[in-house]
């Protein structure tokens, strides 16, 4: 049974460093933890069930919800899923593709910012929280002038895009860019060097590479660890070919090199974009949707396809039967979910008080973990 | 001669109490304050909206910047339902938020607030020392409030916060030697008067002013130490179980023991109510000459340096992370111990070697302060200089190479 | 691509000049910075012109189609429908008459995939009205059915709304 020193709390559902309705069974001993077992399904709202008796548009404002932070790049996966099924992947416009790549990589910019207030203000920083969430309105705001909705954006179209973009919404974000790298600067001066800072994070929750590997980590605690995985990079989709971005990856795989790789991907994501705005003024205006029927109707067959969200590899598992409109099973390889598990490999021999910066710096939404 | 009874027992009574009220509207604003600090830091605004309906006379006279706050706060704590748990221990549960109280109220008879003799409250030849006593008394408040609330969290969190603060208080109470080696007196007045002669302690105590700092910080509970206060395993620590008007005292017993710890600062190391340098400025012969104005102008010369420490205090809770508890008692008896020792072993040295040509000053003293100053410059030039440069490099981390 | 890991040098790390850094950033924000604060409900911000508020409906331009509500992905919009032999230049034309077009609002998630689905130019229902503010003490208020959503207007009106947006007046009202 147990050890005379070991007790048994819980890191309960409610808790004040809030990702959502974690519960995490922690075997203590004193202040040290022998063992972390997260507990999930507080979320689940049975999404992937929902799939199987919608249309495949339909389907595509549910696919927001699940990660409701990053909600564009939910939307990417299914729909460029559902048009490799179709075999129309070559057949998007580019100035379909360039719309995407800039919204995906806004929404990554918007969920790192997101990552980095509230990990911040769990080790006890609370002005990053205020600053990153005054860029993320500025985000927030470009969104809503492109698709007319903040958080759950519903902005791609199985072939295409909804709507075109105004080129005021162009000059807007080039004007957002501009600000940004001055933004991430204040944000480093407030917690990079910081000594306080970095005792709390460096040497706390290691992950070596084999070990990621093993547990299937994917995103930036991969690439934290030191292992130079990006599917952007390695099985590109959308026109990221052309774009040059560099893959930034870390050293000790603890979770001061984890909270580097974040910052720099917002800086790539924002030069990415820099890139993107003179080739869209290039592509003729209007060109948004592939020539596809409105009623889509997939042939028979599977498919999983994976893209990177900024938690890491977001798939979706498709199998239709090419009779319905809807899919048959739609399964999604949720990133959070599998970072979840390395959870307790990280946090043995830590203290209580790391738990929760760990639980940050894996950067987990429980709307995926759970869908 | 005035009558014994008056000069020692109703006037230093009276002055108490005007003190005593005036600190405690000090304290009672910086709830206020500290809210609207901490928003404006964080690019919001504070409270903006408790009495926008303010009325007198049925004419409608808005207060501005949401000072109501300030009344409705208290209004808000008298009038809470006080929650007892029943397996509470009720006898040490009361006494449990009063006894940081009692001498976080005492103490503020010790604390000149102006030049002898109308501002001074009690002028002992001790005062420092009976000020260190009762400050380190409060403790006692806290281990019981933890203990008496029947909550194995609250235990563990007061347990963790007294430790914090009985370790601090040896850097705290170090840290001061070095002070007390150059003026050579626990009286806050001669240390004022010493100052104002000389220079500022600031100077040539450099390291005993960032200890005294860092100490001060951790022996109230704040930021960056606050983890029994923000997030202890996982409740608020030993002020959990506590509702209405106790958590008020315990709150009231934290600001003002800050406050006390800010007025100690000042006085020790910033010159107290005198600005002024090598006998020259305003000094407190000077201001005596003056009268009850002059009395007057070294008072608001004092609560002015007062506020702007709390302000020091509120900068710190927005700007750091907190540590984790066993790094904090790291910190506390790894480096500043030994900071502190060190501090008192070289200044000791410079002040026998150095010190013997006594006229009107001391040689050892002005290399110090030269050395002290100095230090500041280069902070402040490394600070400033370029940010570009030094930025682009030290912040290189996540800068990636940009083809 | 691998990220620096900062080596400080020993004077920034014994003048604690990253702590300082800090400082002077929350300094700097304390003064020279302004405030996002917007003080709802006396200053509101403008929605964008896309963004995707409340409906707004329009009778006379429906077609009775259903595609919006083939479209909507939680069934939300109920339709009836029939068939009616009406006088059109002189011809006796077999038209659809909308009975009934009742959206649960309530349970919308304001996708716009209705409005997308609508054939007509310009379309008969839309959301780009710039509303938001929907809250409402009765659960029943939040069912609304055809002239509700042809003629609501109970709820905030923002500057700026294009023409065909405007909501209708009722003569006599207001």
């Amino acid at each position: 049974m147990f050890d005379v020193h070991e007790m048994e709390v819980n890191f309960g559902p409610q808790h004040p460093s809030t990702h959502g309705v974690l519960r995490v069974l922690l075997k203590i001993d004193g202040e040290r933890i022998v063992d972390a077992k997260p507990i999930i399904g507080y979320l689940h709202r049975g999404t992937e069930k929902l799939f199987e008796n919608m249309a495949y548009p339909q389907c595509i404002p549910h696919t927001d919800r699940m990660d409701y932070v990053a909600s564009a790049t939910n939307n990417l996966g299914f729909v460029e899923a559902v048009e490799k099924l179709m075999g129309v992947t070559g057949q998007i416009p580019k100035r379909a593709q360039l719309l995407r790549v800039i919204l995906s990589e806004l929404q990554r910019i918007s969920s790192h910012l997101l990552w980095l207030a509230t990990h911040a203000i769990d080790i006890g920083a609370m002005t990053p929280f205020f600053y990153c969430f005054r860029e993320r309105e500025q985000i927030l705001d470009l969104f809503e002038e492109y698709c007319g909705a903040r958080l759950t954006l519903n902005c791609m179209r199985i072939g295409g895009m909804p709507d075109d973009c105004t080129p005021e919404w162009l000059d807007n974000i080039a004007e957002f860019i501009g600000k940004f790298d001055a933004a991430v600067d204040e944000y480093e001066s407030l917690l990079t060097n910081n000594r306080i800072w970095k005792r709390r994070t460096v040497g706390i929750g290691v992950l070596t590479p084999e070990d990621a590997i093993e547990w299937g980590v994917t995103g930036p605690p991969l690439r934290g660890s030191g292992v130079e995985w990006d599917l952007r990079r390695a099985q590109p989709y959308e026109c990221y070919p052309e774009l040059q971005f560099e893959i930034p990856i870390g050293k000790n795989g603890d979770t001061y090199d984890r909270y580097l790789v974040r910052m720099a991907e917002m800086r790539q994501s924002r030069w990415i974009i820099e890139q993107c705005l003179p080739l869209i003024k290039q592509t003729p205006a209007g060109d948004i949707k592939a020539k596809i029927s409105r009623v889509i109707r997939p042939p028979e067959g599977e498919v999983y396809h994976s893209i990177e969200s900024p938690k890491g590899e977001l798939g979706y598992y498709i199998v239709s039967d090419g009779k319905t409109q809807n899919a048959y099973r739609c399964r999604v390889r949720p990133p959070s979910f599998v970072n979840l598990q390395a959870l307790p490999a990280m946090a043995q021999g830590h203290l209580v008080s790391d738990l929760v910066a760990l639980i940050g710096t894996i950067d987990i939404v429980l709307g995926e973990v759970d869908r | 001669m005035i009558n014994p009874w008056m000069r020692f027992l109703v006037w230093p009574l009276v002055k108490f109490l005007i003190a005593f009220v005036i600190v405690q509207v000090i304290v009672a604003a910086m709830n206020w304050i500290e809210r609207r600090l901490l928003g404006l830091i964080q690019a919001r605004l504070g409270p903006n909206r408790a009495g926008q309906e303010f009325a007198l006379f049925g004419k409608r006279m808005p207060i501005p910047w949401g000072l109501g706050q300030i009344i409705a706060d208290p209004i808000k704590f008298l009038l809470k339902e006080d929650i007892v748990p029943s397996s509470a221990e009720k006898v040490a549960y009361f006494l449990g938020p009063m006894l940081p109280l009692i001498p976080a109220f005492l103490v503020f008879c010790l604390i000149p607030y102006g030049p002898p003799p109308s501002f001074v409250i009690t002028h002992t030849n001790v005062g420092l020392l009976l000020i260190l006593a009762l400050t380190s008394t409060g403790v006692y408040g806290i281990i019981l409030g933890g203990w008496a609330s029947n909550n194995k969290y609250s235990l563990m969190g007061g347990l963790r916060s007294a430790a914090q603060m009985v370790s601090y208080e040896v850097p705290f109470g170090l840290s001061i030697v070095g002070v007390l080696m150059l003026c050579g007196s626990f009286d806050l007045v001669k240390i004022v008067e010493y100052q104002e002669m000389h220079v500022w302690n600031l100077f040539p105590q450099l390291v005993g002013a960032f200890i005294f700092l860092v100490a001060m910080n951790a022996e109230n509970n704040r930021t960056p130490f606050d983890l029994p206060e923000a997030e202890s395993e996982l409740v608020a620590g030993y002020h959990t179980e506590y509702s209405a008007m106790k958590f008020a005292f315990f709150m009231l017993a934290e600001y003002s023991a800050m406050t006390v710890n800010c007025c100690l600062m000042v006085a020790l190391f910033f010159g107290g109510w005198s600005i002024g340098i090598g006998g020259y400025g305003i000094t407190t012969a000077g201001l005596q000459a003056l009268g009850i104005w002059g009395g007057l102008l070294g008072a608001i010369i004092f609560i002015t340096k007062v506020m702007f420490f709390m302000m020091v205090y509120i900068w710190f809770r927005a700007t750091f992370p907190r540590f984790r508890f066993d790094q904090l008692m790291d910190l506390g008896w790894k480096w500043m111990i030994p900071l502190a020792l060190a501090n008192i072993f070289v200044t000791g040295i410079v002040v026998l070697a150095l010190g013997e040509a006594k006229k009107n000053y001391y040689w050892g003293e002005i290399v110090m302060s030269v050395i002290g100053a100095a230090t500041i410059a280069l902070t402040l030039f490394l600070l400033f200089r370029g940010s570009r440069p030094a930025a682009a490099k030290v912040m290189h981390a996540s800068r990636v190479s940009e083809a | 691509m691998l990220v620096e890991y900062p080596k400080p040098k020993w004077t920034e790390k014994f003048l604690l000049l990253d702590m300082f850094e800090g400082l002077k950033t929350t300094f700097r924000q304390l003064f020279f910075e302004k405030k996002v604060t917007v003080r709802y409900p006396e200053e509101r911000l403008e929605p964008a012109d896309r963004f995707r508020g409340m409906f707004r409906f329009s009778y006379d331009r429906c077609i009775a189609c259903k595609l919006c509500a083939v479209a909507c992905p939680i069934d939300i919009i109920y339709i009836d429908v029939h068939d009616e032999q009406r006088e059109v230049d002189g011809k006796m034309k077999k038209l659809k008459v909308l009975d009934r077009y009742d959206i649960d609002v309530k349970r919308c998630m304001f996708c716009a995939l209705c409005e997308e689905a609508c054939p007509t130019k310009p379309k008969s229902i839309w959301l780009t009205t710039k509303t938001y503010e929907l809250a409402s003490y009765d659960r029943n208020d939040l069912y609304f059915n055809m002239q509700e959503l042809e003629y609501w207007d109970d709820r905030p009106r923002y500057t700026g709304l294009p023409e065909e947006e405007a909501p209708k007046q009722i003569e006599g009202a207001e």
